[in-house]
């Protein structure tokens, strides 16, 4: 993925808000994206849990990035989140960091298909999965004429 | 909108949805707020640098929009259902609809349905206009043990 690393280096703002961290060692399949715990991805100041919103941000970027990852993207297409579905299989410990690992499963002309899952770390505790479709070549410019009418939520 | 469907409980508790959110430190990160209108909870959050995903557009991250439905939907069931405890989300289903743009989101939810172990919650978030809702949420928790 040695093409596309120069590219996932930028960040979206809010995945540097996270504290979201490529995994360059990563030898695959797809993309996978670390997390480290910190106070402020609390879902609970009395647990100290992850929140699931952020499990589920974490695997929306990274679902993004690994259809940058698969060899049919044209560098440069745009793209848009059209839906995730996220199962919370268990809570993780901000104590740990989430490994997010998502794979790009099937590219049909516009559309692509994705695969993720998160697990801590350290023991490897499956935390939650998810699947998310995407559409590219979505508008990446504003459009004035109709501001809010453009598809999607997420990556560029 | 954040109609109860199950007969009976106890009468909503904005007190208790206010109490849950401010020890939600991630919520809090995202800068939501709660207000009561008429119609029930809302929650509002506003616009900032860092919550965006495309820096073209600007459009909000994706994982903002579904993190905002996520809270929403929590909140709201805490606040129909006045519970003390969070209720624990078992899985989400989040379809974007509009890109996010770099301002005001607002948030409502309803119950579903809403049983003794598990509350079926929908969720949408607009931003200029309730009727063009940037995103919606289908969402399934596990309600604390009374």
């Amino acid at each position: 993925m040695s093409l596309f690393l120069k590219s996932l280096k930028e960040l979206p703002p809010f995945g540097q808000a996270l504290g979201m961290v490529l995994d360059e060692a990563d030898t695959g399949p797809g993309v996978a994206v670390l997390l480290p715990g910190a106070e402020r991805l609390s879902g609970d100041a009395e647990d100290e849990v992850f929140h699931s919103g952020v499990i589920l941000a974490t695997i929306d970027n990274t679902a993004g990035w690994c259809i940058r990852d698969h060899p049919d993207y044209a560098e440069g297409t745009s793209m848009a989140t059209l839906d995730l579905r996220v199962d919370f299989v268990t809570s993780a410990s901000l104590d740990e960091t989430l490994r997010v690992r998502a794979v790009c499963e099937g590219f049909d002309g516009d559309i692509a298909f994705v695969r993720a899952t998160a697990e801590t770390l350290n023991t490897k505790v499956l935390i939650a999965t998810g699947q998310a479709t995407f559409m590219l070549g979505t508008p990446s410019t504003p459009n004035p004429a109709s501001p809010a009418t453009a598809l999607g939520g997420c990556l560029e | 909108m954040n109609k109860l469907v199950q007969v009976g409980g106890a009468a909503p508790s904005f007190a208790l949805a206010q109490q849950q959110l401010i020890k939600m430190p991630y919520a809090l990160f995202l800068g939501v707020s709660l207000r009561q209108g008429s119609n029930g909870l809302e929650t509002l959050t506003a616009d900032r640098a860092d919550l965006i995903g495309n820096t073209n557009l600007p459009a909000m991250h994706g994982g903002v929009i579904g993190s905002l439905l996520d809270i929403t939907g929590m909140l709201t069931l805490v606040f129909l259902k006045a519970l003390d405890r969070s209720p624990r989300l078992i899985d989400m289903d989040i379809d974007y609809l509009r890109s996010g743009q770099a301002r005001p989101t607002y948030g409502r939810a309803e119950i579903v349905r809403g049983g003794r172990r598990m509350a079926n919650v929908r969720a949408v978030l607009w931003q200029d206009d309730p009727e063009r809702p940037i995103a919606i949420g289908r969402l399934q928790f596990l309600l604390p043990k009374t």
